[in-house]
């Protein structure tokens, strides 16, 4: 699992990572653990000056690479699928790669692929 | 248009200070977010999958030039240099930060624009007809009306926090461009035998979970009694609605669990006691906002312009632009322009920073500067000479905002879906696109004529997909995006909820049925019939049996 | 005893909360201004008017005010209930107390009452504030007095923008 929200002033999505927020999915804290996740939410939810909404989001492993399971999640971690400038892949670089793969839908032009939860 | 004078800018700037007094109190911790929400919420900012949205209010879908210029500097400013066009008639920015908000507020204020009241438990932008002081079809303005609820419902102490949203639509021609029959409250501009001024009164229509179309609770309500029946209204709903439970608390459940008639002697019995002198606008008022609607600028011009016609048969793409895109506006010599934000790759409904600025220079230039929004995501320039056609479609066409395709089956409404809204449960754009690449032919189009194809990534139906001629609902099945297909919707006069044509399909599926069924309209049709009316004549059948031929 | 803001024509301040709130099933304390539900008042209206306190009534967002017609003469206040401040039933209720019924006692806002609502509570008619989030008589005034116009009547009976100077 992993811990996600929105930061309150900005509005972009961010991943928990030790008592930081970060920006990328790639870097986010895996927890195995369901306290130690809960603990984190409750550290998460108490700083609500800095995030807002924040929950937990289920993460899988694949060849390659970690992605979040819900297809609603991987579309916070990297944008809109109309426009791939916009959001976090924008970045591009190899942890977008890998997500965008990690799913198998990697969009070509003209084609929706989609996404399917394991 | 309605010109705002120093009393309604300093309500504007007084609500930015309000809000920027807000902000300041979330962000240092003085107020929780769940007393935070509904404040921002009245504001027009909403938190979204990627970022926060601010819904910019455009009331009755009217905006001039100034207004124009500057939803494009905020676009530019603030935002990802663009922004989408609602089937409210608003505009929204999807990329909007919290920090920013209260400047924006300010630059908003600035050309007499704001977002109060475009999300939250309250009275949400009253819209109306686009066509509306142009076309010859409108039994009064509906501006005129549309500017009195304005001003009522801003604010109004009592009915700010509702059981839920609250949307009133107004329309004056037997066209109905306004979706009236699927508001909470509809008005349709009547006239008595007499020949007073009145409004038909339709209560309890809506989408969503449980569609309704409206019932008509009073036949003919005198217009100088407008506001007076709408407090009625009004406070029967806030304080019968339902707040247990927020998918039963909209108008149209109370409507359909006391019955229409009830529910019409509830507000009658309500509306007795209201001091019309003290609730119903004063003649004097009613007079200031109608002088601000008499359209100066009309010349006098022959009904036919020689050039114009020239041009038109030396074209065929001004030809086909103008068969699609432009109808008669009551004065001779001009014409009534819709501009489609539905280009075949563009994400329906978006115009970006160059656009908007395309939009004012050629509103200035050549529509009086006047720009209007329809329900339909798209725009109307409403007072065009016909002479000044071919340079304006030269002028869209060079911005990509002359696709012929008003209508037709390419312009479809789409809400931004999964891709930008936290709601959704699927994504509308790329299946927008999938269909529109797919009737690319514009001869196949216009073949096909008018069909109607919405789309809603969730079950809130901000796509208005129950009142399709094809509805598309977007659906969440296993993890995976599903589209269910509706038939036989309309949010006309006509007004209809759309039938299920059967199981959910997958994306790639949808633009491959769609094709299917407009084959079957193609060769069932009889005389001018559209796609709806062919369905409501021969039925389900015919189209399912077409769809799910091949079992899966 | 908590802190009631109280409107006079002076403006906001800070007053001593008085009455006590009686639940339904409790012995009404002796010598004590009081408050009392509807359904109280209607069961026993005439003995708490009768025992030489003063008598507010609240009312619940399910309640009708208009069952309180009778009685208001003889009422010190009504207080007017928000469980949540989102539930909007007491604008309605305090409006009608005012408009409809005439009363000019003390209308109390109690509750979940919260400074970004002191608007459109003050603009309904209500003129005291018993606050959940600790404002003080000036910030509550502060919050209520953001807007030099309104654009329709409502219970407190200021001018709407109609009737302005500027648009006569």
């Amino acid at each position: 699992m992993a811990l996600t929200a929105n930061r309150l002033s900005e509005g972009d999505v961010v991943f928990w990572a030790s008592g930081q927020w970060v920006d990328q999915f790639a870097e986010a804290e895996l927890f195995t653990e369901e306290a130690t996740a809960e603990a984190a939410v409750a550290l998460a939810k108490a700083q609500n000056r800095v995030v807002v909404d924040a929950y937990l989001i289920d993460v899988t492993r694949s060849e390659q690479g970690l992605a979040p399971v819900s297809y609603r999640e991987r579309l916070r971690a990297l944008g809109p699928t109309n426009e791939l400038g916009h959001g976090k892949q924008a970045l591009g670089g190899a942890a977008i790669t890998a997500l965008q793969a990690a799913s198998g839908a990697a969009r070509s032009t003209g084609r929706l692929d989609l996404i399917r939860r394991k | 248009m309605y010109r705002y004078d120093a009393i309604d800018k300093e309500l504007l700037t007084d609500r930015s200070n309000e809000f920027r007094h807000q902000v300041a109190r979330r962000l240092a911790g003085e107020l929780s977010e769940d007393q935070f929400k509904p404040l921002r919420l009245m504001n027009g900012l909403y938190l979204q999958l990627h970022a926060y949205m601010l819904r910019v209010c455009i009331p009755y879908g009217t905006l001039n030039v100034a207004q124009v210029r500057r939803l494009a500097w905020i676009a530019r400013t603030y935002d990802k240099d663009y922004g989408h066009f609602t089937t409210r008639q608003n505009i929204q920015f999807h990329w909007i930060k919290l920090r920013d908000a209260p400047d924006i507020l300010d630059a908003l204020a600035e050309v007499d624009l704001h977002a109060i009241q475009t999300s939250g438990n309250c009275i949400r932008n009253t819209t109306s007809d686009p066509r509306a002081g142009a076309t010859a079809e409108e039994i009064d303005d509906p501006r005129v009306w549309s500017e009195a609820i304005r001003q009522w419902s801003t604010l109004h102490p009592e009915f700010s926090y509702l059981p839920r949203k609250f949307k009133i639509a107004v329309t004056a021609s037997a066209k109905d461009r306004t979706a009236a029959r699927v508001h909470d409250i509809g008005l349709a501009l009547r006239r008595g035998r007499d020949g007073t001024l009145g409004f038909e009164v339709m209560v309890g229509g809506g989408m969503g979970r449980t569609p309704f179309i409206g019932q008509t609770i009073k036949e003919f309500l005198p217009a100088t009694r407008l506001l007076s029946y709408l407090e009625a209204v009004l406070r029967v709903y806030n304080r019968a609605g339902r707040r247990d439970n927020i998918y039963k608390a909209r108008i149209k459940i109370l409507v359909s669990s006391l019955g229409a008639e009830e529910f019409g002697r509830q507000v009658e019995e309500e509306w007795a006691q209201i001091d019309g002198a003290r609730a119903d606008l004063p003649d004097t008022e009613l007079a200031r906002i109608r002088a601000a609607f008499i359209q100066p600028g009309l010349e006098v011009l022959p009904a036919v312009s020689d050039s114009y016609e020239a041009a038109r048969a030396a074209n065929p793409a001004l030809a086909r632009f103008i068969r699609n895109n432009v109808s008669a506006h009551k004065a001779p010599g001009y014409a009534i322009v819709d501009v489609s934000l539905k280009a075949h790759d563009a994400t329906p409904g978006d115009a970006n920073f160059d656009q908007l600025e395309a939009i004012a220079d050629l509103a200035e230039r050549f529509g009086l500067g006047d720009i209007r929004v329809t329900h339909e995501q798209n725009l109307v320039l409403p007072h065009v000479k016909q002479s000044d056609l071919p340079a304006l479609f030269e002028g869209l066409a060079a911005v990509g905002l002359a696709t012929p395709n008003i209508n037709l089956v390419s312009d479809i409404i789409a809400c931004p879906g999964l891709d930008y809204c936290a709601l959704a449960n699927a994504r509308a754009i790329p299946v927008a696109q999938s269909i529109a690449q797919r009737f690319l032919d514009a001869d196949r189009a216009e073949l096909v004529g008018e069909l109607k194809i919405k789309i809603s990534g969730c079950i809130n139906a901000c796509g208005h997909h129950h009142v399709g001629h094809i509805g598309i609902l977007g659906v969440d099945k296993k993890g995976e995006e599903y589209y269910q297909l509706t038939l036989g919707g309309s949010g006309a006069e006509d007004a209809s909820i759309g039938k299920i044509l059967g199981p959910g399909i997958n994306a790639d599926q949808v633009a491959p049925a769609v094709d299917r069924l407009v084959e079957v309209y193609l060769a069932e049709r009889q005389g001018e019939e559209r796609f709806l009316d062919t369905y409501r004549r021969i039925g389900m059948t015919p189209f399912k049996e077409a769809v799910y031929v091949d079992a899966h | 005893m908590s802190t009631l803001i109280k409107y006079t024509a002076d403006g906001a301040t800070e007053v001593e909360n008085a009455f006590v709130y009686v639940v339904d099933d409790e012995a009404v304390p002796q010598g004590a201004d009081i408050i009392v539900s509807l359904s109280r008042i209607k069961a026993e209206g005439e003995a708490l008017l009768a025992s030489g306190v003063r008598v507010g009534v609240q009312i619940e967002p399910a309640d009708a005010v208009e069952d309180l017609a009778e009685l208001l003469p003889f009422l010190a206040l009504v207080a007017v209930a928000f469980p949540k401040f989102r539930d909007g039933r007491a604008y309605t209720s305090a409006t009608l107390l005012r408009q409809r019924l005439g009363f000019n006692g003390e209308v109390r806002a109690v509750g979940d009452v919260l400074r970004e609502q002191a608007y459109v509570m003050t603009r309904c008619g209500i003129d005291a504030f018993v606050p959940a989030d600790g404002s003080s008589a000036a910030e509550w005034s502060r919050a209520a007095g953001h807007f030099r116009h309104v654009y329709q009547t409502a219970a407190d009976g200021r001018t709407p923008a109609y009737a302005e100077q500027g648009r006569r």
